[in-house]
C-alpha cells in the first residue's frame, strides 16, 4: 500500500464542524436578531427609536390592552381566520375526497390545476375581485343592474363576508394539497370492513370516515388558522377600505403610516402580541399532530383504494369542481380584460375591438417596472436558492449530524413559522434601517431567507430521513470526504425534493407583497411591490397588465413542472 | 491487525427512555488475515462496535489500533474520521447508491476516496473487482435493476476495490434467502481467505458465526463474555448464557459436591459426576447438548446412566429431536433417524463426563 506520498489535508477533518458553525451563525443572525429586536423595542418608549435608548417600559402593552379597539381587532382577527379556513377546509375537503376516493372524471386535471393555483398571488386575486364586485362600478354588479335591474349593488367587496369568502376560495388550493395527503395515507380497509359489515355508503361515511379523519383535518385547520392569522395581502387592501382592521394590518399602519412617522415600539408590542396567538395556535397544532399520531392509519404498500362509485353523479361533480375554477379564473380574467384598456371599462362586446396592448408596452417601457424586474429575478432566484442550499445543509445537521448543533438549527429554522411575515419584516426593518443594506433588494433577501427556510428546512428534513443512514456511511468509509459524500451520493439522490422546494419558494417569494412593501423604497421595489403601488395611484390597467405579466410567468414556470410530477408518479 | 482496548460508549437518555450503555469495556484482538465473527443477540451492541470500528460512531473512552496506527484514543483525543481510515466496510442494507451504475458504485472508493487514481486504473480495479464476485457482466446496470444477492455481491466488490487494510461486515447475509444465504456464507469466506484481508464480521446468527470464522466473541449487553475459535465456545462454553447461544442444550441445575477434578452435581435427573468448573461454585449448571447424550436399552448400568422414559419425538429427515424423562428432569436428545424411538418407551440415558461441562449459575442480565 503506498499510503506514505499522500500529503496530510487536514482541513479535511474539520470541514463538517466549520460549515455547523458557520450555519449556525447565518440561521441566528438571520432567526434570532428581528426576534430579539422586536422583543426589545416592544419595551421601548413610544415614538423613540428602538436599538438608540436603553430605557426599559411596558406602557405599549398597556396602550394596546387599555385601547377601546383592541377587543375589536383580536376578534375580527379571529372571525376572519375561523371563517375562511371553516369554508376554505370544507371546499378542499369535499375536492379532495372527488379526487382521490371516487371514480370522478378529469381527477389529474383537477390536481394539477390545484397545484398551479398555488402560484397565483393573493394580491392579484383581490384586485381582481375589487374590479368585480366593488360596489359602484364591479362588473357583476353593473351586469346584475342591467339584466335584472337590481337596484344599487348586488355584491360588495368591502365588506367583512367578502374578505372571508375571498380569503377562504384562496386558501382551497394549500388545504386541497395537505388533505389530499391524508385522504391518500388512510388504509381504506377501515372503510371496507364497514361495508362489509353492513353500514350504507353515507352511514360509512359520516361514522367511520370522518371520525378517523377528524384528526388529520383538525391539524390541518390550525395551520390554516395560523396562515390566515399572519395573512397581510387581503386585509390591506379588501379590509382596509372596508374599515375591517385586523392585527397583521393594524401592525403594518402603525410601522408604516400613510402619514406621521412610524411607532415602532407600539407595532413591536402589536407584534408581540399577534406572536403570542401564533405560538398558542403552534403548540395546538402540535397536540393535534400528535393525537392523530394515535389514529394514524399506516398503509401497506401496494394498495390501492378502491374508489366510490359516483355512477350517475360522475359528470355533476367533476362540473362542481370546475365551478370552483370558474370562480377562481374570474378575477384574473377581469384583470386580462382591464389591462387591453388605456381606461377601466365594463366587459362587453363593444369593447372588444378597442382593445390593444398599449398597457403592455408602456408598462414594460417603464423604467419602474424595469427595475422591478431585474429585482425581482434577483430576490427569486437568490431567495429560492440561498434558502435550498441553508435548509439542505440545516435539515442533515439535524437529520444525521445528531446532537446538540443539530437539534439548536433545527429549532431555529423552524421558529420563523410561528412568527407572523408582517412582524417579522418589521423587525428586519429595525434591525436594519441604520445599515447599508436598507433600501437594497439584498434586505428583501434577508426577508425572505428568513420567512421561508422553515419550509424549506421541513423539506429537505423529510426528503433526508428517507434516505437510508448507511447510504452516506457508505461514502465515508470508501474514503469520501464529507462535502464529497454530500455532493456525490446525497444530494442526487434528494435532488427532486430540492427542485421542488427551490421551486415553491421561488413562487411565493415572487408573489410575496409583504416583505417588499414594508421595506420598499425607490431602488428595491419588485413586480409584487409595483402592482400595488400603480394600484393605489391609481393606475388600474398598468397594475392590471403587470399582474396578468406575474400570474403567467409564474403559471408558465410552475404548471409544465407540475405535469412532469404528476406524470412521475402516476408511473411510479 | 485489530486491537481494541476497554471501549465504552453510552447513548444519552432521550426523552421517552432510559441512557443505554452500548458497549461497556469491550476489549479484544483480531490477527493478520483472521475471519472474525461478534456474535450476539439483538440490541447487544455488535453494531455499536462496528460503527465506532468504522470512525461511524465517536466511543466514549477506549482505544482502538489498527496495525501500528491508533485511530481512536479518549487518552490522546485521537479521532481519525472514518474516511481516512482506509477500510472496506458492507452495510447491513447493502447501502449500494441507487443512482449510480454497478461500476459507479464500485468505482467510488477509488474516484473519490483518499487516494485519486486515474482512469484506466479505475477501469482496470474495477473490471478485476466486480470479476471477482462474479459481476462482469453487470458493469452499466443501474443499481436498483438488482437482485438482493447481486447486491450483496456489488457492496462487497465496492468494500474490496481499494484494498482496505480491514473489512468489516455487518450482518451481510441476514437479507437474503436462506437457500443463498447457505453458499454465499462459503463463497464469502472463500473470497476474502483467498485475498488474505482480516475480516470483521457481525451477526446473531450462531451457525453462521461458527461456520464462517476462525475465531469469535460472544458478546451480551455491551460486553464480551467469550471468546475463541468456534470449538472452543461450543464445546466449551463458559456461562450458561454461552452455551444456550450456540445451539440446542439441556441446562441441568443442581448443587456441587466434592473438590478436585471431577466433583458431583446433585440434579433433579440424578448425581451427575463432571470435570470442574474454573472457579469453586456450590452450585451450578451441568451443560449437556442433546447430541452428547447417548442412549441404551433399558436397564443398563455404569456411571452417569439413568432410567428415563422418551416423552416426545419429532421426526425431521436430517435428525430426529426427542425428549426423555429422566427422574424429575426432562433431557433433549438428538437421534439418528435410521433408531427406532417411541414415545412411552423406556431407556437407559448416559451421559458422558467428559461431554458435560459445569458453569456458574446464570446471573441474569447486568443491569
Ligand atoms: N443512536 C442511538 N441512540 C440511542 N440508543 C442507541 C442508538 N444506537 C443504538 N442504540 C442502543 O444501543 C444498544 C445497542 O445497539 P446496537 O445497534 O449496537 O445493537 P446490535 O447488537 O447491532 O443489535 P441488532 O442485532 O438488532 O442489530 C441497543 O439497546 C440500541 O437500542
Ligand atoms: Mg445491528
Amino acid at each position: 500500500m503506498a499510503a506514505t506520498d499522500r500529503r496530510p489535508r487536514r482541513w479535511r477533518v474539520d470541514q463538517q464542524k466549520i460549515t455547523g458553525i458557520v450555519l449556525l451563525a447565518i440561521v441566528g443572525v438571520l432567526v434570532l436578531g428581528p426576534l430579539a429586536v422586536l422583543l426589545r423595542a416592544s419595551v421601548a418608549p413610544p415614538n423613540t427609536m428602538p436599538l438608540e435608548t436603553w430605557a426599559v417600559t411596558f406602557s405599549n402593552f398597556k396602550a394596546i390592552f387599555e385601547h377601546p379597539a383592541t377587543p375589536t381587532i383580536i376578534g375580527n382577527t379571529l372571525l376572519y381566520a375561523a371563517g375562511s379556513v371553516g369554508i376554505g377546509v370544507a371546499i378542499a375537503t369535499f375536492i379532495a375526497w372527488l379526487t382521490e376516493r371516487t371514480d370522478m372524471p378529469g381527477q389529474a386535471l383537477i390536481r394539477v390545476m390545484m397545484f398551479a393555483w398555488m402560484a397565483v398571488p393573493p394580491l392579484v386575486i383581490g384586485f381582481g375581485w375589487i374590479l368585480l364586485i366593488n360596489p359602484g362600478n364591479g362588473a357583476l354588479n353593473v351586469l346584475a343592474r342591467n339584466l335584472f335591474g337590481v337596484q344599487g349593488a348586488l355584491f360588495t367587496i368591502y365588506s367583512f363576508w367578502s374578505l372571508i369568502l375571498i380569503t377562504a376560495l384562496s386558501v382551497v388550493p394549500t388545504a386541497y394539497v395537505m388533505i389530499a395527503g391524508l385522504l391518500r395515507n388512510m388504509d381504506p380497509q377501515m372503510e371496507s370492513a364497514a361495508r362489509v359489515l353492513g353500514g350504507g355508503r353515507f352511514a360509512v361515511a359520516r361514522r367511520i370516515t370522518l371520525p378517523l379523519l377528524t384528526p388529520g383535518l383538525f391539524s390541518i385547520g390550525i395551520y390554516m388558522v395560523m396562515a390566515v392569522v399572519q395573512a397581510f395581502d387581503l386585509p390591506l387592501i379588501i379590509g382596509l377600505t372596508a374599515k375591517i382592521p385586523v392585527m397583521s394590518t393594524r401592525v403594518f399602519l402603525l410601522s408604516v403610516p400613510d402619514n406621521g412617522i412610524p411607532n415602532y415600539s407600539l407595532s413591536s408590542a402589536f407584534g408581540v402580541v399577534l406572536l403570542a396567538i401564533a405560538v398558542v395556535l403552534m403548540w395546538l397544532y402540535f397536540r393535534a399532530i400528535r393525537t392523530g399520531e394515535k389514529f394514524r392509519t399506516v398503509t401497506g404498500r401496494g394498495f390501492r383504494p378502491k374508489p366510490a362509485v359516483l355512477g350517475a353523479l360522475r359528470w355533476p361533480a367533476f362540473t362542481a369542481a370546475m365551478l370552483y375554477f370558474a370562480i377562481m379564473a374570474l378575477p384574473v380574467l377581469m384583470l386580462a380584460w382591464t389591462s387591453l384598456f388605456p381606461f377601466y371599462r365594463l366587459p362587453s362586446l363593444e369593447a372588444l375591438p378597442l382593445a390593444s396592448l398599449a398597457n403592455f408596452h408602456r408598462v414594460l417601457d417603464s423604467a419602474l417596472v424595469q427595475r422591478a424586474l431585474v429585482n425581482t429575478v434577483l430576490l427569486v432566484v437568490l431567495s429560492a436558492s440561498v434558502v435550498m442550499l441553508l435548509s439542505a445543509l440545516v435539515a442533515w445537521f439535524s437529520v444525521r449530524g445528531g446532537g446538540l448543533l443539530g437539534r439548536v438549527l433545527d429549532v431555529m429554522s423552524f421558529a420563523p413559522t410561528a412568527v407572523p411575515p408582517v412582524v417579522m419584516v418589521m423587525a428586519i426593518l429595525i434591525l436594519y434601517i441604520k445599515t447599508p443594506l436598507y433600501g437594497t433588494v439584498w434586505v428583501l433577501i434577508i426577508g425572505h431567507l428568513t420567512i421561508y427556510i422553515a419550509f424549506g428546512t421541513r423539506t429537505m428534513t423529510s426528503a433526508l430521513i428517507q434516505i437510508h443512514k448507511e447510504l452516506g456511511d457508505a461514502a465515508m468509509i470508501s474514503g469520501a470526504s464529507w462535502a464529497t459524500s454530500l455532493r456525490k451520493v446525497i444530494l442526487p439522490l434528494v435532488w427532486p425534493q430540492v427542485a421542488n422546494g427551490w421551486l415553491w419558494v421561488a413562487a411565493h417569494s415572487a408573489r410575496d407583497l409583504t416583505i417588499p412593501l414594508v421595506l420598499m423604497t425607490t431602488n428595491n421595489v419588485v413586480i409584487a411591490s409595483v402592482v400595488y403601488t400603480m394600484w393605489d395611484f391609481p393606475d388600474v390597467p398598468g397594475a392590471a397588465a403587470v399582474s396578468f405579466l406575474l400570474v403567467a410567468a409564474l403559471l408558465v414556470v410552475v404548471v409544465p413542472v407540475q405535469l412532469l410530477a404528476s406524470r412521475a408518479s402516476t408511473r411510479g | 491487525m485489530l486491537a481494541v482496548r476497554d471501549l465504552t460508549k453510552t447513548f444519552p437518555a432521550r426523552h421517552d427512555n432510559g441512557a443505554v450503555r452500548a458497549l461497556r469495556g469491550v476489549s479484544f484482538d483480531i490477527a493478520d488475515g483472521d475471519f472474525f465473527a461478534l456474535l450476539g443477540p439483538s440490541g447487544c451492541g455488535k453494531t455499536t462496535m462496528l460503527q465506532s470500528i468504522a470512525g461511524l460512531e465517536t466511543p466514549d473512552s477506549g482505544e482502538i489500533a489498527m496495525g501500528d496506527t491508533v485511530v481512536y484514543a479518549s487518552a490522546g483525543g485521537i479521532n481519525i474520521p472514518a474516511n481516512r481510515r482506509q477500510l472496506g466496510m458492507v452495510f447491513q442494507s447493502y447501502a449500494i447508491w441507487p443512482h449510480m451504475t454497478v461500476f459507479d458504485n464500485v468505482a467510488f472508493p477509488l474516484a473519490h476516496g483518499e487516494r485519486k487514481t486515474g482512469k484506466a486504473e479505475i477501469a482496470e480495479r474495477v473490471k478485476r473487482a466486480l470479476d471477482l464476485v462474479k459481476l462482469g457482466a453487470f458493469a452499466d446496470r443501474l443499481a436498483p435493476h438488482l437482485s438482493g444477492g447481486q447486491q450483496q455481491r456489488v457492496a462487497l466488490a465496492r468494500a474490496l476495490v481499494h484494498e482496505p487494510r480491514l473489512l468489516l461486515l455487518d450482518e451481510p447475509l441476514s437479507n437474503l434467502d436462506a437457500k443463498l444465504r447457505d453458499t454465499m456464507r462459503i463463497e464469502l469466506r472463500q473470497l476474502v481467505k483467498s485475498l488474505g484481508i482480516t475480516t470483521l464480521f457481525v451477526t446473531h446468527d450462531q451457525v453462521e458465526a461458527m461456520g464462517m470464522s476462525d475465531k469469535l466473541a460472544l458478546m451480551r449487553d455491551g460486553v464480551i463474555v467469550q471468546q475463541g475459535t468456534p470449538q472452543d465456545i461450543y464445546l466449551r462454553p463458559e456461562s450458561a448464557f454461552a452455551a444456550d447461544f450456540m445451539g440446542r442444550s439441556n441446562l441441568v441445575a443442581g448443587r456441587v459436591n466434592g473438590n478436585g477434578a471431577m466433583v458431583d452435581v446433585e440434579t433433579p435427573i440424578g448425581t451427575i459426576r463432571c470435570p470442574a468448573a474454573a472457579t469453586d461454585l456450590n452450585d451450578g449448571i451441568v451443560v449437556i447438548r442433546p447430541q452428547a447424550v447417548r442412549l441404551h436399552g433399558p436397564g443398563i448400568g455404569g456411571q452417569n446412566c439413568y432410567a428415563g422414559t422418551v416423552e416426545q419425538v419429532s421426526f425431521l429427515g436430517d435428525v430426529v429431536e426427542g425428549e426423555v424423562r429422566v427422574g424429575a428432569g426432562l433431557l433433549k436428545i438428538v437421534v439418528d433417524p435410521y433408531r427406532q424411538v417411541a414415545p412411552g418407551q423406556t431407556v437407559t440415558v448416559e451421559l458422558p463426563p467428559e461431554r458435560c461441562v459445569l458453569v456458574p449459575p446464570d446471573s441474569g442480565s447486568l443491569p
